[in-house]
This record gives C-alpha cells, sequence and structure tokens, in this order.
C-alpha cells in the first residue's frame, strides 16, 4: 500500500503516490528491475472522467516515449495515453477489458496499465517527476483547470 | 394497470448540464411517458432531495427503479435514504458499455447516439418493470 501526497482542490481531493515517477500528462511510471509498470494518477483520471472503454497496446508493442500506449474513452472525451518510458509491452492488465472502471477506482493499484521492458535494460526515471515534483504540477493543473470552469 | 398503487416509481438522475444525466432522464420519460405509462410513475430526484413529503411516500409505498447518470449513484443513494428500497439500480456508463454504438453527446439536447442509448436503456428498463408487475421480481441486467 503506497503512502500518497495529498491535496484538495474545490471539492476534489486528489492523492499522488510517492512510490513512483510521473511525466506531466499525469501517467506514472514504477520501476520493477529491468521492467516499468505504467498508470493514470488519481488526478488524470479524475480529470478524464469515469471510464467507459480502455485499449492498451498489446503485448510485443514497441514504444519510444511519447507513442501511444492506450486509448481511453470515458464520459467526457477519449484521450490518447502516451508512454512515459521507452521498451517493449510485456504484460497487460487483463482486469482493463473487463472492468475498466477499475482505472478510477484504484489508479494506483487494480488499475495499473500495463508493464513496458525498457530498452537497454536500464531503467532511467531522470526525466521523470519524482512524486514531490509531480504534485507540485499537478496541484497547478488542478487549480488551473478548477479557474477555468 | 389501474391500480397506482402497483405502480414503479421511475427516479432518473438529475445531473443538469451532464450528457449522461440527459441520457437517464429521456429513458425515465420514454417508459413513463411512451412505453409504459400505465404501470409507473416519474419522481424527480430533486423532490426527494428536498424531503418532499409526496415523493418520500412514493418510494417508501412503491416499487422503485433507478436510473443513474453516474457513480455517485444520487438516484439511488437518495431512495435509500428516503426509507425506500430500489428494486432495480441502472446505470447509463453501463449501459453505454452495452451499446457502444451509440455513443451520447449533446446536454440540452442529445445526438442521435445518445437518443438511440436513451431508448436502448429505456428497453432494459421497461423489461424490469413488466417482471415486477407480473410478480417476478425482475432481472439483475444493470
Amino acid at each position: 500500500m503506497p503512502e500518497f501526497l495529498e491535496t484538495t482542490v474545490g471539492k476534489f481531493i486528489f492523492r499522488v503516490a510517492i512510490d513512483r515517477h510521473y511525466d506531466g500528462e499525469g501517467m506514472w511510471a514504477q520501476a520493477e528491475g529491468s521492467r516499468v509498470r505504467i498508470g493514470l494518477s488519481d488526478f488524470l483520471q479524475q480529470r478524464s472522467g469515469d471510464v467507459a472503454f480502455a485499449e492498451i497496446k498489446p503485448v510485443g508493442t514497441v514504444l519510444a516515449v511519447g507513442d501511444e500506449v492506450a486509448l481511453i474513452e470515458t464520459v467526457k472525451v477519449n484521450i490518447s495515453l502516451t508512454s512515459p518510458v521507452k521498451g517493449t509491452v510485456v504484460e497487460v492488465n487483463p482486469a482493463i477489458d473487463i472492468s475498466p472502471e477499475t482505472i478510477n477506482q484504484d489508479p494506483y493499484g487494480a488499475g495499473w496499465l500495463a508493464v513496458i521492458e525498457v530498452t537497454g535494460g536500464q531503467v532511467e526515471c531522470e526525466r521523470l517527476f519524482d512524486a514531490r515534483a509531480y504534485f507540485e504540477l499537478m496541484k497547478e493543473q488542478a487549480e488551473q483547470g478548477t479557474k477555468n470552469r | 394497470m389501474s391500480d397506482s398503487s402497483q405502480r414503479v416509481v421511475i427516479i432518473p438522475c438529475s445531473g443538469i448540464g451532464k450528457t449522461y444525466g440527459a441520457v437517464s432522464r429521456e429513458a425515465a420519460y420514454a417508459i413513463t411517458e411512451d412505453s409504459r405509462p400505465d404501470n409507473t410513475q416519474l419522481v424527480a430526484l430533486s423532490l426527494l432531495v428536498l424531503g418532499d413529503a409526496e415523493a418520500r411516500a412514493a418510494v417508501v409505498n412503491h416499487r422503485v427503479v433507478t436510473i443513474d447518470g453516474c457513480k455517485l449513484a444520487c438516484a439511488t443513494k437518495m431512495v435509500k435514504e428516503s426509507g425506500g428500497t430500489v428494486a432495480q439500480d441502472f446505470a447509463v456508463l453501463d449501459a453505454y458499455r452495452r451499446y457502444r454504438n451509440f455513443k451520447p453527446q449533446g446536454i440540452a439536447e442529445l445526438n442521435e447516439g445518445g437518443q438511440k442509448l436513451a431508448h436502448a436503456l429505456a428497453e432494459e428498463v421497461a423489461a424490469v418493470v413488466d417482471a415486477l408487475t407480473s410478480g417476478d421480481e425482475g432481472g439483475d441486467n444493470a
């Protein structure tokens, strides 16, 4: 069970798990040896809305940083989710196909999207935000979103 | 059915400005005004929220089917808080997962996909109403 940084913006509570890294779009990456498990941050899933369908790239897909790794359709929008790391998809969360709402219910746990074998076997998270840095960025994005409503 | 005490109360989402709320209400209108007007009664969720005595009596004394727009499930929660029992709860998001071709859009006026989704959902609710009013306790398709 990860620990979280937490903030309240308007009527929403957003949590950031401290045991992983993030890109600026709100995708998280958690190193597991030479592999990285990825998913959506709590902020990204809340901002996107209830997920109706999710299509994740299949095992074997080779990804560069920024390549589309999944497409989710929510009650609000269709979103192309991009990979925060470079590598090959080696595992896709089977629960998402049956219960895409898992992404909303448990974004840092059961709602993970895929596991990527990192190219070169070296997990490099330097270009990603650590949890504290992403937390500050996320707060800015959330507050900006509130002002724009 | 002419006995109003046997009517099934239909309570849709009250979310204004939300596409899924609009689908919920459109489905409720299709049942209560068009397909099963004699067997159903529409109760506005807002009346329950305001504590309206007549609305509360309706949910306590009748079988209730709720049509929620989102996972907050306000209609289902309010029926329970009002002392009623939900015979069957439907969710628009779940309906959309069953009818992916009917993508709803629009708020004040639903697009064609939204209208089709509302009517598909209304047919599912009508089947439950039929089961309830015929003595069968209905399906679990929500």
